[in-house]
């Protein structure tokens, strides 16, 4: 994919401010058919505000906006996508209880000359526009039976069969499959010369890097540097989104291991997503574990956590962890953070105290009363601890970026000085900076002499940060691997194949599947 | 982005915001300045409106409202819904009435009456708790269960306990006064720093705004759920029993059929204070706020000598403007911190 194709939008001189903010100040950006762009930058950096403002969700205050070097103005996201700027919004917008094929010719739908649905028709052109894109699903499957994965192919694809030209990727519908993206950008390729785009926001490096040609950063709502790709290196990318080097980004720490604190036997949960498996944690160890979607990993944090039902035996320092109730798994020093913020972990409606303070909060009351004082001095110097970075303890949390949330999220479990912390996803959608916090309060907790089991989509994340990797396939754990004997490619192998590559040595086996 | 940008966070949350400021951002500020509109123009127009004894039967022809409110608020923010408040009060009503009748002295009759609202909110709360059947569909189904109880109880007729002497020295304090004060307003308040501290100052009110916010990061945070929910039923139970026996110390009569406009008023009033239906945001001053204006507005309607068959009209449009402007006005917050 070298060489890109005519200017299909120009961003030039874009400011946008916000009472108290200064979003974007002076940004220029320039998207070219045929390529994609990665819109990159710490949260709060202002990548999401310039995706608003291309896509006419946001007015600018300054600066011109030009598609096919005509000035235009969005009034409304419906002036953007009449002139094919699409944006792919988090918030999916199909009519589930709708089929894919309606969905997609969704307020165009084909009539006959009585005017009525032409469904033939419709199904046989919905079925064309499924094709090209590659997605294998029938036009008259009803959308709610899809996966979220796939919804979000069925909304690229109505977007592309309504003349969209740049489409806009926002976090989470970035993060589609590696063969959705694959076939994404072959029809990206292929139709080049109609000239279509793709602007991608993310700060997931192994995602820019798989899909992106050019990189936009942008730090503190100002422009910092478009450079090409992969030409750039990764560690000059992390420099330009941070503004600093992160020389350390994992951190480092020599903790001799102390004896098991978590033993795992059999552990399953009654659904089947997860087969019976078995492993030990040792004190001040960082148990990484790795799988795909489904893998079962998920289940495992889950399960440890008191979250679902379960069965099997697991003994936190000697003692038996009764499964399937939350406070029970607390009780016995289990602290686990899932890894869906908004769904499981916030109380979105509350104060940063209030969402501090959730799991920890006994320690201030006596009767059922709260020291409130106290409440309130204990939270200043967690903040503090956990490097919090707002104004009050009394904001509102949905007023915090990703990262901020994560680290009061973490930190009120950390707080607790739970013997084993189980971690699920704690680093997904944060920026750079937040995420080499966290782990450097997951190597402080392993010092302190917990046991921390990580569970990560981030290979890279888990390499650098975990003293043993587990990897699960289809329910089972299927190895389990010193780091030093770990790299990318064997547990990529493991994690899609259930079985190492021929030509790698073979792992040492897991006592799994008894 | 999963959240709206803070940065710099330091710029909008710098230090105290000026008391008017964070007055005019807080969930009540539209109820409470429409409330202070209203009471001017009706102190100018109706000169007998602002008067003591005008004030103060406001307050205490509110009190069944404003105690059930109270307990209605507490649902509101634990994230459900209690349909049933107003039956719940007529059962514990008739149960009040034929305690007195039965012989029981006064506080053993309040007492009788107190558990069997508790009672019948353990139902409520174990079948939404432990059997997990929706709340809306539990308070539904007992909105009719208990109506139809306080009907069957005495056959359909009401209970006058007017005549009895056990109702003597209950009568006179629901109608009595303290030095300037009516004792129901002291009930009230005491009432209103009692729920308010709970909600501030326990554990089990953090619960509740926790449940509401997001109950499964409340489960997973070790904070019993079941227990919680079955407790918060109780307490409107509890709310609505004690409203029975206001009802009946100020009517002296426990009347078998409820009033059909209570679970409206009680739910409007929770609303207007600024408690959210979707649950951990809210608070009992709003409510308070809540029950106030609508007692105000239906007072100045009399006093005016509109019809009281407006009235329904104007608290019903009153209540969807108060909730629009609260929406319109977090609506512009949210945009504002969207930055």
């Amino acid at each position: 994919m070298t060489g890109t194709g005519h200017e299909i939008l120009r961003l030039t001189g874009i400011g946008k401010r916000f009472p108290g903010v200064r979003a974007l100040d002076d940004v220029s950006i320039s998207i070219r058919a045929g390529e994609v762009h990665a819109l990159t930058g710490e949260n709060g950096s202002g990548k999401s505000t310039l995706s608003r403002v291309m896509a006419g969700l946001h007015a600018p205050d300054d600066g011109q906006i030009l598609v096919d070097g005509q000035p235009v103005h969005f009034a409304t996201p419906a002036d953007a996508i009449a002139r094919g700027i699409v944006m792919i919004s988090q918030e999916l917008t199909l009519a589930t209880t709708l089929t894919v094929a309606e969905n997609v010719f969704l307020g165009r739908l084909p009539k006959t000359r009585l005017g009525t649905v032409d469904w033939p028709r419709l199904n046989r052109e919905a079925a064309t526009v499924l094709n090209r894109l590659g997605v294998h699903v029938a036009p008259t499957t009803p959308v709610a039976e899809l996966s979220v994965e796939m919804r979000q192919e069925v909304e690229i694809a109505r977007a592309l069969s309504a003349q969209a030209r740049v489409l806009i990727l926002d976090e989470a519908t970035s993060s589609l499959s590696e063969a959705a993206t694959r076939r994404l950008l072959d029809l990206i390729a292929r139709e080049r010369e109609a000239g279509i785009a793709v602007v991608m926001i993310t700060h997931r490096m192994p995602e820019i890097y798989a899909v992106a040609q050019v990189a936009t950063v942008l730090r503190d709502g100002r422009h910092v540097a478009t450079v090409p790709l992969p030409a750039t290196t990764e560690a000059e990318l992390v420099r330009l989104m941070v503004g600093r080097e992160i020389g350390d980004f994992y951190g480092k720490r020599q903790i001799p291991r102390a004896g098991t604190v978590l033993e795992v036997e059999d552990l399953a949960t009654l659904d089947g997503a997860l087969a019976p498996a078995s492993f030990t944690v040792a004190r001040g160890e960082i148990f990484g574990i790795a799988g795909l979607v489904g893998s079962g990993k998920a289940e495992v944090g889950l399960a440890l956590g008191g979250a679902i039902a379960a069965a099997g035996r697991v003994r936190v320092a000697g003692r038996t962890v009764v499964l399937g109730e939350p406070s029970r798994a607390i009780a016995a020093g289990i602290g686990f953070v899932p890894d869906d913020r908004k769904a499981s972990a916030l109380l979105l409606a509350r104060s940063v105290l209030e969402n501090f303070t959730l799991a920890w909060r006994g320690r201030f009351s006596r009767f059922g009363l709260l020291d409130v004082r106290r409440e309130r001095r204990a939270v200043d110097r967690a903040m503090t601890t956990y490097r919090v970075d707002t104004g009050s303890p009394l904001t509102a949390i949905s007023t915090l970026s990703g990262g901020n949330q994560q680290k009061v999220i973490l930190g009120r479990t950390f707080q607790r000085q739970p013997d084993v912390l189980v971690l699920s996803e704690p680093t997904r959608g944060i920026d750079v900076g937040a995420k080499s916090e966290i782990y450097r309060m997951m190597q402080a907790a392993a010092e302190a002499g917990a046991g921390v089991v990580v569970i990560s989509s981030e290979l890279p994340e888990l390499l650098g940060v975990a003293d043993t990797i587990a990897v699960f396939f289809e329910g089972r754990l299927t190895a389990v691997l010193d780091r030093a004997d770990a790299d990318e490619e064997t547990i990529a192998q493991l994690a899609v194949a259930g079985r190492p590559h021929a030509r790698t040595t073979p792992p040492v086996a897991a006592g799994a599947n008894a | 982005m999963t959240a709206p940008p803070a940065r710099p966070a330091n710029d909008r949350f710098s230090g105290q915001t000026p008391l008017l400021q964070r007055f005019l951002r807080s969930q009540y500020a539209g109820a409470l300045i429409c409330l202070v509109l209203i009471s001017v123009y009706l102190g100018v127009t109706q000169p007998i409106f602002l008067s003591w004894p005008n004030l103060m039967n406001v307050v205490k022809s509110n009190s069944v409202v404003f105690v059930l409110a109270l307990g209605a608020t507490y649902i509101v923010i634990s994230g459900g819904i209690d349909l049933s408040v107003a039956s719940t009060t007529a059962a514990s009503a008739m149960i009040f009435g034929l305690a007195v009748q039965a012989g029981l002295s006064g506080p053993l009759a309040i007492l009788a009456a107190l558990a069997f609202g508790l009672f019948l909110g353990f139902l409520n709360g174990y079948l939404i708790a432990y059997l997990k059947i929706s709340f809306f569909v539990v308070t539904l189904g007992a909105l009719s269960i208990y109506q139809s109880f306080a009907l069957l109880i005495n056959d359909g007729t009401s209970l006058s306990v007017f005549a009895y002497p056990a109702f003597k020295p209950i009568t006179a304090f629901f109608n009595g006064n303290t030095g300037l004060f009516p004792n129901l307003l002291l009930l009230d308040v005491a009432l209103l720093l009692l729920a308010g501290g709970v909600l501030r100052y326990t554990g089990f009110g953090r619960a509740l705004y926790a449940i509401g916010s997001n109950i499964e990061a409340a489960r997973l945070n070790g904070i019993n759920v079941k227990r919680v929910t079955l407790a918060v039923s109780m307490v409107a139970g509890g709310c609505a029993a004690l409203g029975a026996v206001i009802l009946v110390g100020r009517l002296t009569t426990a009347p078998a059929d409820v009033d059909p406009t209570l679970l409206m008023t009680v739910l409007a009033a929770v609303l207007i204070g600024g408690t959210s239906f979707s649950g951990g945001e809210g608070g009992v001053f709003g409510t308070m706020i809540g029950v106030l204006f609508l007692g105000i507005i239906q007072n100045g309607l009399t006093l005016s000598g509109v019809s009281s068959f407006w009235q329904g009209m104007v608290s019903g449009g009153i209540l969807i403007f108060a909730v629009w402007l609260g929406g319109v006005r977090a609506l512009l917050r949210r945009k504002r911190q969207a930055g």
